[in-house]
């Protein structure tokens, strides 16, 4: 149903590139609830993004049934977002002049549907979400819960075989909560693969799988490691996945960070004594520069808890304020 | 998606209601310039119908028969004249009454000239045929030139000169208030075309004569249509300024509806049909304010029924010119911001 493979995803912030996703393997089948899990930042909306076809990908494959998603274009792309996927948004975002029954119609007549059948249609979604009594108030007269079913409607309109969830529990109380996921679940369980990206991981007892996109998620418990590095070696690169902390024992390291124009921003360097890479680990983050070796340099690589040993710092928070000095990667 | 623009329209009724009311007023400026302009050039050419002349015969030296009239004698011209079945002579003059510029055309007894509409034309000495924006009536008496007339016969939309009322009395009483009695004339009006008249006078056409009478006006009819191309740039730059205000809050609205399979075209179209609706309502508002105003004008208006009927059309279009603000940043609206 959906495969993904060496999936990368890069877009321009602030001036630099961020890789929230490097190198993602995935595949999921038919009838299966999906969790992404992760915190902000992690990739999951850039992740739902790409296989609805709303973002393209650095690099890397996706496919929806027999559709390669990468590289579509024109008729084929709207054919992909009308029919290949549903998608509801974490702020349910319906269109605030239409009525609940209205929202769901907007998918329908878009693809050419006639009036009448949109109409009926949309009643039959809507009476599937269990709202008919609300079908004609706008949104704003709808509480959350009732938003996200509506949404959900929508993004069932065309039937798609793949619905995609984005926080769908974001802004709702415990009892909606519990309806909308209720909901997500018996779509699942009808034969329909849903994706829901969620950090709520009390999701997790619901879902058929869960995917956990946080970097630095398999902390290793790894021996201290010797590298030797000659001029010009990369020690890791932007966007990595980091499970340990360097302290450069000979030599010089430079941390450079990827501009948005293509360039490379010398962010700081680092030599004897000096130590880098501790946030990656510690706050489940993705390496946000890349250690390239400036001559000869020698690095040992720690654990966390290796390290926290090594340069014995009273507290996490103490950890937190050496380090910055050094660099943030 | 006409039902994404007609819910749109009806959820952001007051927007649009002040943008209707707004444009509106524009659009019946421009229609109530359009209509003074279309005056000057209608009043010209009744006025000069009216004379029921062939050909005009002036001295070399005057400009035309209206906008400088030069006085001449007449006697010696109208026998040289060759060709013409009929020679009157005209005198025109320009007198006050009641603070409003009249022009007064002297004219032969049964001879070449305006003709009454209502009543009758004038037989004799002390009586007048005076335009009904004069303010008279058949029966009434009124001073022309210091000269108390007895009206016989008026008429209708006969002005010059942006809404002067005209007046026609006998070519004596003129030449009494003009030329102190002495038999000069302005122009002459013929009947017929003249193959040869003497030296030192030409022979021109009412198409010369619409000219000559058009010439003063002309620095302000281009201020005027100058004007009016103003206001259709504002009613334009108002529609538009309320498309794109519409289109920068509904950003969001236009990724979501992008990521669900709606296409830019459509979304575009609907953004025409907006700007298309709020203009042909702007137009419709215009004309009823133009009925309603343009009676009320000091200067004469006359807005002509084809006018009328162009007005939404151009008023569309104006609409579809002014949508095209938005149209580059609702076809530009990342879809992927439906999950920012």
């Amino acid at each position: 149903m959906l495969n993904i493979s060496d999936l990368t995803i890069e877009y321009s912030s602030g001036g630099y590139i961020v890789r929230p996703i490097s190198g993602l393997d995935l595949r999921a089948d038919a009838g299966h609830l999906v969790l992404l899990l992760g915190a902000s930042g992690s990739g999951k909306t850039s992740l739902l993004s790409v296989i609805a076809g709303l973002l393209t990908p650095a690099s890397g494959s996706v496919r929806v049934g027999d559709t390669e998603v990468v590289g579509l274009s024109g008729s084929a792309l709207t054919h992909h977002r009308r029919h290949g996927v549903g998608v509801v948004f974490q702020a349910f975002n319906l269109v605030p002049s239409l009525t609940a029954a209205e929202n769901v119609q907007v998918p329908l007549r878009a693809a050419g549907w006639r009036s009448r059948d949109a109409r009926d249609r949309a009643a039959e979604l809507i009476a599937r979400v269990d709202l008919e009594d609300r079908a004609n108030h706008r949104p704003a007269d709808l509480s959350g819960g009732q938003q996200q079913r509506v949404a959900i409607a929508r993004a069932l309109a065309h039937d798609p075989p793949v619905l995609l969830a984005d926080e769908p529990t974001a802004h709702l109380d415990y009892l909606q909560v519990e309806s909308v996921i209720r909901l997500l679940r018996d779509l699942a369980d009808a034969g329909r693969l849903v994706i829901v990206a969620t950090h709520d991981d009390r999701l997790k007892p619901l879902s058929d799988e869960v995917v956990d996109l946080t970097p630095g998620a398999e902390a290793s418990e790894h021996a201290p490691a010797r590298h030797e590095l000659g001029s010009g070696d990369v020690l890791f690169v932007e966007g990595d996945r980091g499970d340990r902390v360097f302290v450069v024992e000979s030599g010089t390291i430079e941390l450079t960070r990827n501009r948005d124009d293509g360039t490379e921003e010398l962010l700081t360097t680092v030599s004897d004594g000096g130590y880098f890479g501790e946030l990656a680990p510690m706050l489940g983050l993705l390496r946000s520069a890349t250690a390239r070796a400036v001559g000869d340099v020698v690095v040992i690589g720690y654990s966390l808890r290796d390290f926290r040993d090594h340069v014995q710092p009273s507290s996490a928070g103490a950890l937190l304020s050496e380090s910055a000095d050094a660099a943030d990667a | 998606m006409w039902l994404l623009s007609w819910r749109d329209l009806q959820y952001r009724r007051r927007r649009f209601a002040i943008a209707v009311a707004a444009t509106g007023l524009v659009f019946a400026i421009a229609l109530l310039l359009s209509g003074v302009s279309s005056s000057f050039t209608t009043e010209i050419d009744r006025t000069v119908a009216a004379f029921t002349a062939d050909r005009w015969i002036i001295p070399d030296s005057a400009k035309g028969p209206f906008s400088n009239a030069k006085a001449f004698s007449p006697n010696e011209v109208v026998d040289s004249v060759k060709g013409a079945k009929q020679v009157d002579a005209m005198v025109m003059n320009r007198v006050v009454f009641r603070s409003r510029d009249v022009v007064v055309f002297g004219t032969e007894i049964g001879g070449i000239g305006p003709r009454a509409t209502t009543g009758r034309d004038v037989r004799r000495s002390g009586e007048a045929v005076v335009d009904a924006s004069l303010g008279k009536a058949v029966g009434d008496d009124l001073t022309l030139g210091g000269t108390r007339f007895r009206v016989v016969g008026t008429t209708t939309g006969r002005t010059i000169f942006a809404g002067s009322p005209t007046a026609v009395i006998s070519i004596d009483d003129a030449r009494a208030i003009g030329f102190a009695s002495q038999p000069l004339a302005t122009s002459l009006l013929v009947r017929g075309v003249p193959h040869e008249v003497p030296t030192g006078y030409r022979t021109i056409t009412n198409a010369t004569a619409i000219d000559d009478l058009a010439r003063p006006l002309q620095q302000a009819t281009g201020t005027i249509n100058f004007l009016r191309v103003l206001l259709w740039l504002i009613a334009v730059g108002i529609i538009g300024s309320i498309v794109y205000l519409t289109v920068l809050e509904q950003t969001r609205d236009f990724a979501v509806l992008k990521a669900t399979g709606v296409t830019g075209r459509s979304i575009f179209r609907g953004l025409v049909v907006e700007a298309v609706i709020v203009a042909v309502a702007a137009a419709a508002v215009a004309t009823l304010l133009a009925l309603v105003i343009g009676p009320l004008m000091p200067l004469s208006v006359e807005i002509s029924t084809g006018t009328y009927v162009a007005l939404p059309v151009i008023a569309a279009l104006a609409g579809v010119m002014s949508s095209l603000v938005g149209l580059r940043r609702a076809l530009g609206v990342d879809p992927a911001l439906a999950f920012g």
